[in-house]
């Protein structure tokens, strides 16, 4: 307790007083107790020179305390009491163990009578008796005899002899002359102990002291005291003097000097005791407490102290607060190591600093914190400012300078002179000031501390840790957590949790706390003789309890605080728990655990969460993989890991729902997709995010950063698409296994389209190629056998024969070198080309035959199709524009345009790869396209006009049969292809969807699933097209009478806008459809997948 | 440990599927939707049979038609100190991640007898005791399962080959 020292000192001068200065040294009381003092001079003289004899004094005198103690207060409260008042106070106080004094008297006798030896001396009758030593014996004796009746009574009369026989004369006649005699005895005495071996002194020792069981008297003294040592009115008062702030303590020592200043002089000091309950947190700082009788003496004790103010209004303590006043408060315990804020030199104010040594009175500590130096650099300013240059103004003029870690570069630049150290050990001192490895080491008092609700945050710490000069980070976040931990919190215990006693009496005992008030812990407990019980027991000492395998949180101080992981390990009150979250083991105390009911763990920090995309400079972006309590692991694009806080990101970057990217194979990927990466680990993951040409994945196989991983875009395979995976439970139900229609066909299910059958010869048989891709890339070749995919090439450059996918061939002329497509330009087109002129065999001639003049009326047939040289796209734009009838047809609207681009696409592709590629249909990206740009609106057509045998005939080839629906089905093929290869153009996709969605929709049966999945924007935009094609008749008659179509598509010009447009594509569509249906029918379920 | 369960599910059924083998339809969808999932502490692992399909009803607003369906099935639910086989999946210096059917388990380094250690320097790494004991990707093991953490559609487990004839199987 901080006031110990000097409420002891001032409360026990007298006593103390009277030990060893007898008689004079009594002068400290009162004068008013003159008399008193007196007597208890001679009590203490007496004491004086008995104790040297005994070698029990130490124990004596401390029993001994007390009772003089309260004597000598109450010697003075009773001013003018007589003696005999005085003797009775003295009884009391000497513990009351004792009858009256008659009674004494009585047994003194015959205390004589039995009392024998060392009877030396001439003395008063009582005295002689015994030994004065006796008198230290009271207690002594109490205990030690064997039949205690009548020994209690014996003792109590001794002392009440000694009281008695504190008299003058006896202190003249005994004290001197016994003297000499005693300290030999006593030289004696040791020297026996000391040859006697240690056995016996033990045995002696025991005998002596072995039954010094709780003594009754003592038992009393125990309890009695709390009541009756409570201030009385009869006490004198207590006053709270206002002093300066933190200098309490200061303000009583000074007292207690003055106190010994005057002791014995004339002008001693009145006060009975002061003390100060000051501290950084204390209520009662500002005042020192001063004990005395009366205001005034307290004006006089306090007249010239410094820092302390009597002048100013005292407070009187009320009787019923004096006990609170000294009630003993635990002080924070500064250990090293322990963070505190600097409050003191002003220019540190608030600064973190971390405790290296505390003073052995604990009212300094050695702290070590970052420096705030400008190296002179200021002092040039203002020296240059201020006339006489003599100081710099007192006090930080503006901003104080940033912390920055002491360099000895720096301060030789200027202050070469007040810069010493030593650099092997890189302590310096510079301008009076300690530096030890960069930081600042300082004594700083502890009231100029912050000691409590330090929280010191992670940068702050971590500018500790990084202790090199040269700032380099070397922090250990294992050491760091362990002292974040933030002592100072108290175990918060709820009812519920599983308790173990570990200290105290309930050791052991382990319980469920049932309720929890204040410190207070009440247990019922499990296991044990006391189950089933209910006991209280307090908070310190508790530990919460767990098994392994038990889920738990970590709550507190922890920088764990929020993991929640199942606990693995336990050593004493460490916990090791493997977290959910990222699989790796954390240790924390058991007091920052719970039990978790929930799962997962802390997911954000701020506005950050896990799996967030994050700018961390203008070229680097991550994605956050760990989330701690007060910093991220962020693993970058260059899929390093690092370790950031949230001041270290610029910005946080939003999901880009849109964003798509080509994978390795130039096909688009958007989130959500699941890709493989090609080549290296193969890892496979969905992605989360795609920034620019890096693609972030994440899956649940790996833990390592979250199971996130990063690599770029060109570097992975579709696995699956998000549209396509047969898991989505969101996109609706999966139809693809259960629908009756498909059972039907199994064998077209999931492959997609069969590409349109070609007879005859392959045209890419003989045909020169060179080579797009793969290990013979660029080479050139020629065809020289092929199957429905793939293509064997004999190279020019080797002897050699490789087999190459169709997909991958370049068809050049063998003459200019120049690209070709050779189904274009030979049959134009594989099938539409092939429809015209008979590829399609007898159905196809049917209607190609009807609509080659179509065609033909256009100014080519295949104005759509066959028309491109390499792309079907542009000469149809091109005749388009130069026809001029259908120019309208082009400009109408995004859409119209469109499904040209879906035509142009597809017979890029389909017209190479298709028909060799099943890839391509099954991809049913591509080829749909070319179907569906031509013949959705010839579709549209026939819905509307119904013209079911015209389907009927087209359909008769088709392997379903009859079916509308099978026109139906063709049609929405598009619209989700169109909408997968052409994702970049989102017109193109919404433009064919209106078209082909809306077909199924209309009339058709089997096709319901298209109409499922997209049905609602085919419902908007469909109608337009139909409306507009529907109602111009000629396009109708166009599309069914190949003779009239041409006409209205050309001449129609304002119709045209759809007319038109129908009018070049209706022949392929014709072509198209007969095939396509059901192909395309299974695309549509594909894509359900 | 292995249950038979009778259990209860609605079933949904798209109306393209309505007709005369509805019902065969909504247990294939129920064994296909039900077979191999964790339903919180238990794993279904095989469909018996299904009784009681009820009758469907259509379900405003979407034309789905719901039915309900008992099924009985085999479930597997694993407890806490049950001893199970497992095959060594993944191993890292901290303990190694094995599969047991369809739960995972973790196996921490300390929760394995003192002499076996990691070894990093193994390809593939491996816990070992420099004796007869190795565990590395692939390895048998016998595990206690010592905690279990269920989540919704998850269930993972950390087990324990600290005791007498858990760890390694030979062969």
């Amino acid at each position: 307790m901080a006031s110990n020292a000097p409420f002891q000192f001032a409360g026990d001068s007298d006593s103390d007083d009277d030990n060893f200065n007898p008689a004079p040294a009594d002068v400290s009381d009162d004068e008013n107790a003159a008399q008193s003092s007196k007597r208890s001079a001679e009590k203490s003289t007496r004491r004086g020179s008995s104790p040297a004899a005994d070698d029990d004094h130490s124990d004596e005198e401390e029993e001994d305390e007390r009772p003089s103690k309260s004597a000598s207060k109450q010697s003075r409260d009773a001013a003018d009491n007589d003696e005999e008042g005085d003797e009775e106070d003295e009884d009391d106080g000497g513990a009351g163990r004792h009858g009256d004094d008659d009674e004494d008297e009585d047994e003194e006798d015959e205390d004589d009578e039995d009392d024998d030896d060392d009877d030396v001396q001439h003395r008063h009758r009582r005295k002689r008796r015994k030994d004065h030593r006796a008198a230290f014996f009271d207690i002594e004796a109490e205990v030690e005899d064997e039949d205690e009746a009548e020994d209690d009574e014996k003792d109590g009369e001794e002392i009440e002899d000694f009281i008695d026989n504190a008299h003058p004369d006896d202190i003249a006649e005994s004290g001197h002359l016994d003297d000499d005699r005693r300290h030999r005895e006593l030289d004696r005495r040791r020297e026996i102990e000391a040859s006697m071996d240690a056995e016996k002194q033990a045995e002696i020792l025991r005998a002596r002291y072995g039954k010094r069981a709780p003594a009754k008297g003592y038992g009393e003294m125990a309890v009695v005291p709390k009541r009756l040592l409570l201030p009385s009115v009869d006490d004198p008062g207590i006053w709270a003097v206002r002093c300066k702030e933190g200098k309490e303590r200061d303000v009583v020592f000074s007292i207690m000097r003055r106190v010994e200043e005057r002791a014995g002089s004339k002008d001693e000091v009145p006060i009975i005791s002061a003390f100060e309950r000051g501290g950084p947190n204390s209520v009662m700082k500002g005042y020192i407490y001063v004990e005395a009788r009366r205001q005034n003496d307290i004006m006089i004790a306090l007249d010239g102290v410094l820092d302390v103010y009597p002048r100013t209004k005292m407070i009187l303590v009320e009787l019923k607060d004096m006990p609170d006043l000294l009630r003993v408060t635990k002080t924070p315990n500064l250990e090293p190591g322990a963070w505190v804020r600097l409050k003191k030199p002003a220019k540190h104010s608030g600064d973190l600093a971390q405790v290296l040594d505390v003073t052995e009175n604990g009212l300094e500590a050695r702290v070590r914190f970052i420096p705030r130096l400008d190296y002179g650099v200021r002092d040039d300013a203002l020296s240059a400012r201020t006339a006489d240059g003599k100081r710099k103004r007192p006090g930080m003029p503006g901003p104080r300078p940033p912390q920055r870690l002491f360099s000895e570069v720096e301060a030789r630049k200027r202050h070469p002179r007040y810069i010493q150290g030593n650099p092997q050990t890189n302590t310096w001192t510079y301008m009076g000031e300690d530096f030890e490895n960069g930081f600042q080491v300082k004594d700083i008092k502890i009231q100029q501390l912050e000691v409590k609700d330090v929280n010191p945050t992670l940068e702050e710490v971590t500018r500790f840790a990084s202790g090199s000069e040269d700032g380099t980070e070397n922090l250990d976040l294992k050491a760091l957590a362990a002292s974040l931990k933030d002592s100072n919190t108290n175990v918060a215990y709820v009812p519920g949790d599983v308790i173990e006693v570990y200290e105290g009496e309930q050791r052991g005992v382990i319980g469920k706390a049932v309720n929890v008030q204040g410190d207070i812990v009440t247990l019922r407990v499990m296991e044990g003789d006391l189950a089933g019980q209910t006991i209280e027991v307090p908070n310190k000492g508790l530990r919460k309890r767990f098994k392994t395998g038990d889920h738990v949180k970590v709550i507190g101080g922890s920088r764990f605080r929020d993991e929640v992981g199942m606990v693995v390990k336990i050593v004493d009150d460490r916990v090791t728990l493997l977290t959910d979250q990222t699989n790796t083991e954390v240790t924390v105390f058991s007091k920052d655990l719970r039990e978790a009911s929930d799962i997962g763990g802390q997911g954000s920090l701020g506005q950050y969460s896990l799996l967030d995309l994050v700018q961390l400079d203008p070229t680097t972006v991550g994605c956050i993989v760990k989330v701690d309590r007060e910093s991220m692991v962020v693993l970058d694009q260059n899929g390093d890991a690092r370790q950031v806080m949230p001041s270290q990101i610029a910005n946080k970057l939003p999901k880009r729902r849109t964003a798509v990217a080509a994978d390795r194979n130039g096909s688009e990927i958007r989130l959500d997709d699941v890709v493989r990466e090609y080549g290296g680990q193969q890892r496979q993951g969905k992605i989360i995010h795609i920034h620019r040409s890096f693609i972030f994945l994440h899956h649940n196989a790996t833990t390592e950063n979250a199971g996130v991983f990063v690599t770029r875009a060109g570097n992975v395979n579709t696995i699956a698409a998000k549209g396509g995976r047969a898991t989505n439970s969101n996109s609706g139900p999966d139809l693809s296994t259960m629908n009756p229609a498909l059972k039907r066909n199994p064998t077209g299910n999931g492959n997609g389209m069969q590409p349109p059958k070609t007879f005859g010869r392959d045209r890419a048989m003989g045909q020169t190629v060179s080579i797009r891709r793969g290990g013979y890339k660029a080479l050139m070749g020629i065809v020289k056998d092929t199957t429905d995919t793939h293509a064997r090439v004999e190279l020019h450059g080797k002897n050699k024969i490789v087999t190459v996918p169709k997909a991958d061939l370049i068809f050049k002329d063998k003459v200019t070198g120049k690209t070709i497509d050779i189904y274009s330009r030979s049959g134009r087109g594989g099938f539409g080309g092939g429809t015209g002129r008979g590829g399609f065999g007898g159905p196809g001639d049917r209607m190609g035959g009807s609509r080659t003049p179509m065609g033909a009326g256009g100014g080519e047939r295949t104005p759509a199709w066959g028309a491109p040289k390499s792309t079907a796209r542009t000469p149809a734009w091109g005749r388009g524009e130069a026809s001029g009838s259908r120019t309208p047809a082009w400009g109408d609207g995004s859409r119209t345009a469109n499904p040209y681009d879906g035509s142009r696409t597809s017979y890029g592709d389909g017209n190479r790869t298709s028909y060799g590629g099943a890839t391509s249909y099954g991809g049913g990206s591509r080829t749909p396209a070319w179907s569906s740009s031509a013949k959705t609106p010839a579709h549209e057509g026939f819905g509307h006009g119904s013209k079911t045998p015209a389907y009927g005939s087209g359909g008769s080839h088709d392997p379903w049969g009859s079916k509308t629906p099978a026109y139906g089905v063709s049609a929405p093929t598009p619209g989700a292809s169109g909408a997968d290869s052409w994702g970049y153009t989102p017109g193109a996709s919404g433009g064919s969807h209106p078209y082909d969605a809306p077909t199924p929709g209309v009339g058709l049966g089997a096709p319901t699933p298209a109409a499922l999945n997209a049905p609602t924007p085919g419902a908007y935009s469909a109608p337009t097209p139909a409306a507009i094609s529907a109602p111009t008749p000629g396009a109708w008659q166009g599309g069914w009478g190949a003779d009239a179509a041409p006409t209205p598509a050309v001449g129609a010009p304002t119709p045209a806008a759809s007319g038109g447009y129908y009018g070049a594509p209706t022949p392929a569509a014709y072509g198209g459809a007969p095939e396509t249906p059901a192909a395309s029918g299974e695309i549509r379920y594909a894509d359900d997948d | 440990m292995f249950f038979l369960h009778n259990l209860e599910r609605r079933v949904t059924l798209h109306p393209s599927y309505f007709g005369r083998n509805m019902h065969e339809l909504v247990t294939t969808k129920l064994v296909k939707d039900v077979e191999g999932t964790c339903a919180g502490d238990y794993y279904i692992i095989a469909i018996m049979d299904t009784f009681d399909v009820s009758e469907g009803r259509i379900l405003p607003g979407s034309g789905l038609a719901e039915f309900t369906v008992g099924y009985r099935a085999v479930v597997w639910r694993p407890f806490k100190g049950e001893v199970i086989d497992a095959i060594t999946q993944t191993v890292n210096p901290h303990g190694f991640f094995a599969q047991a059917g369809p739960l995972r388990l973790f196996i921490s380094s300390h929760l394995m007898p003192d002499e076996i250690q990691y070894d990093a320097s193994a390809t593939p790494a491996q816990f070992t005791n420099n004796a007869d004991i190795v565990i590395e990707q692939g390895t048998h093991v016998r595990v206690k399962i010592i905690g279990l953490r269920t989540e919704v559609g998850e269930m993972w487990a950390i087990g324990s080959i600290n005791g007498d004839f858990l760890g390694c199987l030979q062969a």
